[in-house]
């Protein structure tokens, strides 16, 4: 796979991506600031991405019964899932091991 | 085109972990809004449209491990995200812990401040040190990025 140009180019570009973010994340923390001008923008970009946002529907989530019921079901049952999966996976390593003595 | 399965989903799972890295960090603060144009409403919609697709990736993952397992497969899968040992295992907690506390941060959000507020601290944190631990990969990793041509040999003269 590696051998295709379209694959190493891909890959070139997945690089250089992460490294342009890094360094866009390395300046924004180190930079002075934040600036009026930048203030202004993010509290202006917040009230917009309430109102037409996933984050603006997550607000009506209290008006949403069904919505609520769900979140209540998948709250409950995560615990147990976690628990049931942590004892799968102990049981089928105990399980390999104890074939592996054999 | 021999496309192999650990390989659709090492780089499903980047552009996936790009796009949520780069709408994320968007959202940090005010100084960080310029990587996103100060347009959180789509870094917003991104973020969690990307999560959900990365818990799916996750959990497609860890059944596979799984399954592997249980049919007793060791066969070494280069390119597969999570595993045993390395940084496959540093992905695999890194991830678990920005999916819980993603979690955390998007359902409760609306009766518990506190636990969105200490959610929030570790999914930031969490993501830099996954973010330095993507460029240390690349960095060992940087033979997939050289020209696999080999060099001509040079006419011997006489």
């Amino acid at each position: 796979m590696l051998q295709k140009t379209w694959v190493k180019l891909f890959i070139w570009f997945m690089a250089i991506f992460f490294f342009f973010l890094a360094a866009g994340v390395v300046i924004s923390a180190l930079k002075p600031g934040p600036s009026e001008n930048e203030a202004m923008n993010f509290m202006m970009g917040m009230m917009s991405a309430m109102d037409s946002s996933m984050m603006g529907v997550a607000m009506n989530i209290e008006n949403d019964n069904a919505l609520q019921a769900v979140i209540a079901l998948s709250t409950s049952i995560a615990l147990p899932i976690m628990l049931v999966s942590i004892v799968a996976g102990v049981g089928i390593r105990l399980w390999q091991r104890r074939d592996r003595n054999v | 085109m021999n496309l192999r399965f650990d390989f659709i989903m090492h780089w499903l799972w980047a552009i996936v972990w790009a796009l949520l890295a780069l709408s994320g960090f968007g959202m940090v603060g005010a100084k960080h809004g310029w990587l996103v144009n100060f347009d959180y409403a789509t870094a917003d919609f991104v973020h969690r449209l990307s999560a959900a697709v990365f818990v799916v990736l996750t959990f497609i993952s860890i059944a596979y491990e799984v399954f592997r397992n249980i049919k007793k497969d060791t066969k070494n899968l280069a390119w597969f995200v999570i595993g045993r040992s390395g940084y496959q295992l540093f992905t695999f907690i890194t991830t678990l812990i920005l999916i819980i506390t993603g979690a955390l941060i998007w359902i409760c959000s609306e009766f518990n401040m506190s636990a969105v507020g200490f959610a929030l601290l570790i999914h930031e944190y969490i993501s830099y040190i996954a973010l330095a631990s993507v460029i240390w990969h690349i960095y060992k990793k940087c033979h997939a990025l050289l020209s696999l041509k080999k060099p001509q040999a040079k006419p011997q003269k006489g």
